[in-house]
């Protein structure tokens, strides 16, 4: 049976125009979609069993024994950290912080390695930015900063900006023009109209000189600001000015970089001179398929996108004392429950460190890093392919997953809903 | 040699992001770009090993040359590898030095070791499946 109209649950693009072949619960094929979607549908690699830590070794056990250990071990916790969630669909999510509010628990989700400087800057200075579908159909300026599409999210440039006529730009690859500003010449590098390569750490200081010469001031510009030469300063200036629509997208490159939440701000105040003399937009290019969803969710439940401490039975937030790898390395969580992320692979090692030296419980269809650090691993179904649910874009749009057959994993809310009534049980009215 | 060590996604790492145990993946998660005018300077061939080592942590990797990337640069992509290079301070901002952290690297023999190997040393229990 061949389904159209799939939307892809690997990075922030969503793309929703995937056909795929069904046989049974079997995906023989999917168009459309690029190698991370190919991979995520067709690839078979799932956890068959929930396992169970025993000594040395791992033994299989039952859903319904991991469950109420995982709850056991999260209500005899003192402070327990409920970390991820950007794997999965929001109404998981939604039961996860109900879940940490009940536990008193510190919850967080992948943004703090991801994008959270860029929401402390947006959270400082607001954020220009627009839906995609606008980019689309009129930004005739591009630009991408510290990402890298062509590896992270191979189908923006192709449905959204460099390769996709809009209504405005019948033929986009010659009237969109592309500048890529990266420390590197990488793949999206290499066929940029310009790219502007910066030291490592000089982005602040080239976004201050962009901003000067766009408020007019030329002659302060000294030649060669972070590697970037004057003259290239002042031409990708001139193509930001002579833009009837622009589009900065920005990714790690600016918020793992010297500057962090600072380099941002920077930018979205670039963004905002620019619109006193034409129209631009900023957006970050989210990774998670739905990490969106996660600072939705968190925001419209606790009033925080992330890093969201229970312990005072208030929601507190305050990065960089309530981030996951603040807390970790600080050794202060005593339970670890992941849900639909890996931060084995992806923390500094003291925080893996920690996180094997307390009981962690992973919630995941697929060994990962974080499997060998855990106590108990729960299977779950796919969002997306076996499992439905609300996902965002990373423009903020609101898109459904489908359930493209029904198979035999429980979908991350059930087993969250399962887990969440054992602890309220524990824990009393 | 002293190199500042970047990270980020590459399409290969992307496709094996499910399959964190295979060879596939540790082959790209252990993958250093290099400068092949360092790789000269280091006498390093194209999958030579090199251990890299940050101020408190190492790991061994194997080396192939980028045109894309400047001298005294190296590019990993993100992973537990890399990451086991990267110190937890966020200097107050939650966000760990995943971008600039500087690295010493020098050529040796010593094997590479899996992604659950590398688990096992930060106190884990290998899983294989």
């Amino acid at each position: 049976m061949k389904i159209e109209d799939v939307v892809c649950p690997f990075c922030g693009c969503l793309c929703d125009d995937l056909v795929v072949e069904v046989e049974g619960t079997r995906i023989v094929s999917v168009e459309n979609g690029c190698t991370l979607a190919n991979e995520k549908f067709m690839g078979d690699h799932r956890l068959k069993t929930p396992i169970r830590r025993e000594g040395k070794g791992w033994k299989e056990t039952t859903y319904d024994e991991a469950i109420r250990e995982t709850a056991q071990i999260l209500c005899d916790a003192d402070r327990p950290l409920l970390y991820g969630w950007s794997g999965t669909h929001g109404e998981a999510q939604s039961i996860g912080i109900h879940l940490a509010e009940i536990l008193g628990a510190l919850v967080d989700n992948t943004s703090t390695v991801c994008h959270g400087p860029s929401i402390l800057a947006i959270q400082e200075v607001g954020h220009p930015g627009c839906t995609l579908g606008q980019v689309k159909n009129r930004a005739d300026v591009v630009v991408y900063w510290g990402t890298n599409p062509i590896d992270a999210h191979p189908r923006h440039m192709s449905r959204y900006t460099t390769f996709a006529d809009g209504f405005f730009l019948k033929d986009a690859f010659r009237d969109r023009k592309l500048i890529v500003v990266d420390v590197r010449k990488s793949e999206s590098a290499n066929i940029a109209d310009e790219f502007v390569r910066i030291q490592p750490g000089g982005d602040y200081a080239v976004l201050s000189a962009l901003r000067a010469i766009v408020q007019g001031k030329r002659s302060i510009i000294p030649p060669s600001v972070a590697g970037v030469s004057r003259e290239q300063l002042f031409r990708v200036a001139d193509l930001f000015l002579s833009a009837k629509f622009g589009a900065i997208f920005f990714g790690l490159g600016l918020t793992m970089s010297r500057g962090k939440s600072k380099n941002i701000r920077n930018a979205i105040e670039l963004t905002e001179e620019l619109n006193r003399h034409t129209k631009f937009i900023i957006s970050p290019m989210r990774g998670h398929w739905n990490v969106y969803g996660s600072n939705e969710v968190f925001t419209w439940i606790t009033g925080y996108p992330y890093a969201v401490d229970f312990a005072r039975g208030i929601a507190f937030y305050n990065p960089g004392e309530t981030t996951s790898v603040d807390v970790l390395s600080r050794k202060e969580c005593d339970a670890c429950l992941v849900v639909a992320s890996d931060p084995g692979a992806h923390f500094p090692k003291a925080c893996a460190e920690h996180l094997a030296r307390i009981p962690t419980v992973q919630i995941d269809p697929h060994v990962n890093a974080t499997t060998h650090l855990s106590r108990i691993q729960i299977p779950v179904a796919v969002t997306g392919i076996d499992a439905e649910g609300t996902a965002y874009r990373m423009d903020g749009v609101p898109i459904r997953t489908r359930m493209l057959f029904k198979g035999n994993y429980p979908s991350d809310t059930a087993v969250l809903e399962q887990l969440y009534a054992i602890v309220k049980e524990i824990k009393g009215p | 040699m002293k190199f500042l060590l970047n990270t980020g996604r590459t399409i290969r790492q992307g496709s094996y992001v499910e399959r964190k145990n295979s060879v596939a993946y540790q082959e790209e998660a252990t993958s250093l770009c290099m400068n092949p005018v360092d790789m000269m300077n280091l006498e390093l061939e194209e999958g030579s090993q090199v251990r890299v080592e940050s101020e408190k942590e190492s790991v061994i990797m194997k080396v192939h040359p980028a045109l894309w990337i400047t001298p005294g640069e190296v590019f990993v992509c993100l992973g537990p590898y890399a990451n086991h290079l990267v110190k937890p301070e966020t200097h107050g901002s939650g966000m760990p030095d995943f971008k600039g952290t500087m690295v010493t690297i020098t050529p040796t023999s010593e094997p590479l070791v899996t992604v659950a190997e590398l688990m096992e040393q930060c106190g884990g229990v290998r899983y294989e499946d």
